[in-house]
């Protein structure tokens, strides 16, 4: 499973990193939003885009069907590199974007249950696990793989998956984990599992201290910290994950937010639980505030820690589906899929992405919180949609209400 | 009812009943209003399960999601939300009435203009993106927060107000301050100077006069200011969104997630329920305090008296000029008046230009100033050629029209009215020639969405205004001319319509269009709709209609019901068939009221996020909507960019506005009084 993940040695790449860091005078800030120079030909590549500057070797498929009219994706926030949304899908794809923001699963769930099947977005992004409720619910349809020639592109890792075991209604989009952040003036322990961050909340970080806003996520922590699996349906543990959190853990949480990269920047957490990409982000808005990028530490959920995957579906009674498809396909040709990768900092899930990125995105920094060791990724564990999950939420609910207390 | 009267005996004539003018009104709250909220409230009776589209259960119906609202925990954010919500009442009333009776009393009626205008035009800036400014005077490691700590003010953890409920506190008397001054003003504006004079005249201090005449009299306008703040400020959901962090929540917040992240629907429409009767009781227990007060009052009327007797009876200068000393006071009075007004003007503006000074940032996010300043995000947004193209056309036909009315000024060959119309028509006529060379400003913008967005916007609040008019006009006519047993139940509805919460509306009518999509004409306005007017459009026309329609209908009949009805009646007795009189005499004496709850439902649609969010399709997304999508990750400056530029739509709307209405020559003073109601 983990063969293909590429190691950017982290020594490396520090090293690198303060190379870069020296010449650019200090500036780390400019590489995210920046376009992507290697790419840079694809703007005129002709349709077949085999004969762009920037393209990388190895045996990769860059099929674009040409589609028409204009398409509605309802997504994450900030999930895609404006560039390709706009511009780039306009004159290579042919196809005008309109996208829209959920901030969660079941958010988006509520909005296309509510209209029937008549919401007008054509491309949704649910998290793996909610495929099959969606399925169910009549909310997603079947993709036609046909139009979908460049799906062989993914790695053989992130296709197959459990929630749809023939990639009949989904396509990985990106995949990422979780982990957290803190600010080690604030903070001077060492840091280095859950229970170490739950510790420093608690203590020193009460206060100060922000939350991922979804059930799975603050209640996985603590069966992460505790050695459980955080699929675990024993009920006993569930009742003791409700009593730690509520009762001694809620009262130490500033903020339930699962964004936490610009308000870290703004100064108002020293630690917040996050996502990899975002808090990737984090160093960038630090920087951008005047503040010190040095003094803040990543951390990847230890002992255990989620491994999620973002999917491409088509909703139910999409109005333009030709065009969904085309859209799906075209975003799993490297150069794409690589220059939204710089933009998001999640993992695209291109097969051999290693060499992908050298050949591409060779200055690409923070490597390390894109591309996990394979001894990290045995740590990943997906979650599954159990009857736990209702009552997750419930603990959520009342950890809100106490906190707010 | 009515088909059953005699007939008059030589003519006949049709007794419409007395609810036939607010007849579209009832129409459209019972379809759009009362059954769809009935039906989230038979929900509440239902359990959760997930597993159906609408996630709701009723084998076993119970009243167990109510039993569960009484839990400790809800009731603890219950108290924080009205304990807000009352303190921030109270602080708009008291930062407000100075400013509204300065307004009225102390300036000319130029400077009265400008004040008003002041209080208004913030407004029309987004309400979220200036919630969400509001984090960066209040950063820790923000600008202000730095200086602070270098002067030795506040310690080195910098200003610690960002995540708590004090933050919430602060932008929401922000947000609501302006609903509080406007009727402050109207009302205050509205009592007879004549009072207040015969009050001094009879030896009434200042401080007797504001409180025994001036107070009293503005009783009505008070009562319209809480109104207007307090209900909204209760079900409240962006502002503790954005501000609040875990310690700030409030119960709309939590209503909204019980419907969306927690998927429990039973739950949310519960609470929803405990919170009307709970917004109710708030309002009932303040009617009866402000009803007991004057009575508890009077019970101390002898000792006041005699107070009074004593003061009066000391030896006191009587003349017709004031003492020195007295007019001494005054000026201090008028200047402390006017420092405090432009205190009050510069709070209301500084989210405004931190949202124009962020738009010009050059780093990624907006809240986080990267002290440099850059047009990069303007560039971002617009494309540059078509944005100097479309700007200079623009120019020389506005220019050109100037030009044209100086000419035809010095000819005089026509009249001076058509003079007037000259510039406003050559606005219209550079929008519609810029519309058709650039595609109607799609190709204006680089990035997707955020120019659709503004367009949607806008054009969504058009339409449910005009709709919002149109109803709130009639109903108000009815209410306030043909009051009857029916007056009572329609004003329930509407106080209702004011008090939901907005989430609870949002579902309501969310899940009400997929049921009406199979009938014959209204389904298809809902799915389909004609071109612009898609079905997404025509759903966010009825949701924003709502909440619009029913402050306009208070407006309405609040302005008629302080005018009595003999003027339409003496046009009856001259003969005038009802439309004519209706037509010339009712119509005029409620223009205003109805131009005033035009501009006021405006810029509430503008502004509409909890409901569009929920009804709006891939197609019809507004710009609070997709920027609602976006606080939950990094806004990026160009939301800033977004905001500056419906800023500015926005006011050459308005401006073309007051040109029409200049037209007849109305001073500013006039034209200022016509927006605010009065």
């Amino acid at each position: 499973m983990t063969k293909q993940l590429r190691m950017l040695a982290p020594e490396a790449f520090r090293e690198h990193l303060t190379r870069r860091a020296f010449i650019t005078g200090g500036t780390a800030a400019a590489g995210f939003a920046v376009l992507l120079t290697a790419c840079g030909g694809s703007d005129d590549a002709a349709s077949d885009g085999g004969d762009s500057a920037g393209e990388a070797s190895g045996d990769y498929s860059r099929v674009i069907n040409k589609s028409s009219g204009s398409l509605a994706m309802y997504t994450w926030g900030d999930y895609n590199d404006p560039d390709i949304v706009g511009a780039l899908a306009e004159s290579e794809l042919g196809v005008s974007m309109k996208v829209d923001y959920y901030p969660s699963n079941e958010d988006l769930i509520t909005k296309l249950a509510a209209s029937n099947g008549n919401s007008g977005f054509d491309i949704v992004v649910p998290t793996g696990p909610y495929v099959p409720q969606m399925i169910e619910k009549g909310l997603i349809q079947k993709l036609d793989m046909s139009k979908i020639p460049n799906f062989g592109n993914i790695d053989a890792s992130y296709v197959s998956q459990t929630w749809d075991p023939n990639n009949e209604y989904s396509v990985c989009k990106n995949w990422g984990s979780t982990g957290y952040f803190y600010n080690k003036t604030k903070i001077t322990r060492k840091m280095e599992t859950w229970q170490d961050f739950i510790d420093a909340c608690m203590n020193e970080g009460s206060g100060e201290c922000a939350m991922i806003d979804t059930a799975p996520n603050l209640c996985g922590m603590w069966y992460w910290a505790n050695g459980y699996n955080w699929n675990d349906q024993d009920a006993a543990k569930l009742d003791a994950c409700e009593k730690f959190l509520v009762d001694e853990f809620a009262q130490h949480i500033k903020a339930f937010d699962s964004y936490p990269s610009t308000k870290l920047a703004e100064g108002a957490y020293s630690l917040a639980m996050g996502w990899n990409g975002d808090l990737r982000q984090a160093y960038v808005r630090i920087a951008d505030a005047g503040g010190n990028p040095d003094e803040w530490v990543w951390v990847l959920g230890a002992p255990a820690t989620e491994l999620w995957m973002d999917t491409y579906c088509i909703a139910a009674g999409a109005p333009n589906p030709d065009a969904a498809h085309a859209w799906i396909n075209w975003e799993l040709i490297p150069e794409i899929s690589i220059k939204d990768l710089q933009y998001h900092g999640y993992n695209t899930g291109m097969k051999e992405i290693d060499s992908l990125i050298a050949e591409l995105a060779p200055d690409l920094e923070r490597g390390e919180m894109i591309f996990f060791t394979s001894e990290q990724v045995a740590t990943f564990q997906t979650q599954e949609i159990t009857p736990t999950l209702d009552r997750m939420i419930d603990i959520m609910n009342k950890v809100k209400a106490k906190a707010g207390a | 009812m009515t088909a059953s009267v005699a007939p008059p005996p030589r003519r006949f004539r049709f007794r419409a009943p007395r609810f036939a003018l607010a007849l579209p009104s009832i129409v459209w709250y019972t379809a759009f209003f009362v059954v769809p909220i009935i039906l989230v409230v038979v929900y509440s009776f239902g359990t959760k399960d997930t597993s159906r589209l609408v996630p709701v259960d009723f084998a076993n119906p119970s009243a167990s999601s109510y039993a569960e609202v009484f839990d400790e925990t809800f009731f603890q954010v219950f108290r924080s939300t009205v304990r807000i919500a009352i303190t921030a009442t109270l602080l708009c009333l008291l930062i407000g009435l100075p400013v509204a009776y300065f307004a009225a009393f102390k300036v000319g009626e130029r400077w009265r203009a400008v004040v008003l205008a002041a209080v208004v035009v913030p407004s029309f800036t987004s309400f979220l993106i200036r919630t969400v400014a509001w984090r960066i005077p209040l950063a820790p490691n923000g600008t202000l927060s730095k200086w602070l700590q270098d002067v030795g003010l506040i310690g080195e953890d910098g200003i610690q107000i960002l995540e708590t409920a004090a933050a919430v506190q602060l932008a929401i008397v922000y947000n609501y301050l302006g609903f509080m001054i406007l009727p402050l003003y109207v009302a205050f504006d509205r009592i007879d100077v004549r009072l207040r004079e015969a009050s001094k005249d009879l030896g009434a201090g200042r401080l007797a006069t504001f409180f025994g005449v001036t107070l009293p009299l503005a009783g009505p306008g008070i009562a319209a200011g809480v109104l207007l703040t307090f209900i909204p400020m209760c079900g409240d959901y962006v502002t503790a969104t954005v501000l609040g962090g875990a310690k700030g929540n409030m119960i709309g917040a939590m209503i909204a997630s019980q419907f969306n992240a927690a998927q429990n629907w039973p739950l949310g429409s519960a609470m929803a329920v405990l919170m009307i009767a709970a917004v109710l009781l708030t309002l009932i227990v303040g009617t009866a305090i402000v009803w007991l007060a004057p009575k508890a009052a009077a019970l101390f009327e002898p000792v006041t008296r005699s107070v009074r007797r004593a003061r009066a009876s000391r030896p006191r200068k009587v003349g017709t000029q004031p003492s020195t000393k007295s007019a001494t006071a005054d000026g201090v009075m008028q200047r402390a008046l006017g420092v405090w007004t432009g205190l009050v003007l510069v709070f209301l503006f500084i989210p405004v230009a931190l949202v124009f000074l962020h738009s010009f940032n050059r780093g990624n996010s907006f809240t986080i100033w990267s002290s440099a300043v850059s047009t990069k995000w303007w560039g971002e947004l617009f494309d540059g050629a078509v944005f100097v193209q479309t700007a200079l056309s623009f120019a020389a036909i506005v220019v050109l029209a100037v030009l044209a009315r100086r000419i035809l000024k010095r000819r005089t060959l026509f009249g001076g009215n058509y003079g007037a119309w000259i510039v406003p028509s050559g606005l219209v006529l550079g929008l519609v020639v810029n519309g058709l060379m650039t595609s109607w400003y799609a190709n204006l913008f680089d990035f997707p969405g955020i120019g659709d967005a503004i367009r949607n916007s806008f054009l969504a609040a058009l339409g449910a205004t005009f709709i919002a008019v149109l109803l709130g006009g009639t109903a108000g006519v009815a209410l306030a001319r043909r009051p009857g047993t029916w007056s009572t139940a329609f004003m329930v509805v509407v106080f209702l319509i004011l008090v939901t919460p907005e989430i609870m509306e949002a579902i309501a009518l969310a899940t009400w269009f997929p049921r009406l999509q199979d009938l014959p004409i209204l389904g298809h306005v809902f799915t389909e709709g004609w071109g612009p007017f898609n079905g997404g459009m025509n759903k966010l026309w009825v949701g924003q209609s709502m909440y619009a329609s029913a402050v306009v209908t208070l407006i309405v009949r609040a302005r008629l019901a302080g005018l009595d009805e003999s003027l339409e009646q003496a046009a009856g007795d001259l003969g005038a068939p009802p439309g004519r009189a209706f037509r010339q005499i009712t119509l005029p004496l409620i223009a205003s009221a109805m131009i005033a709850g035009g501009l006021l439902s405006f810029a509430l649609c503008l502004d509409n996020a909890v409901v569009s969010t929920l009804i709006s399709e891939a197609g019809s997304t507004t710009f609070p909507v997709a920027l609602l999508g976006a606080t939950r990750s990094t806004i990026k400056p160009f939301w800033g960019v977004g905001a500056v530029s419906l800023f500015f739509v926005t006011m050459a709307s308005l401006w073309f506005l007051v040109v029409v209405l200049r037209r007849g020559g109305a001073s500013a003073g006039n034209i200022a009084a016509t927006l605010t109601g009065n």
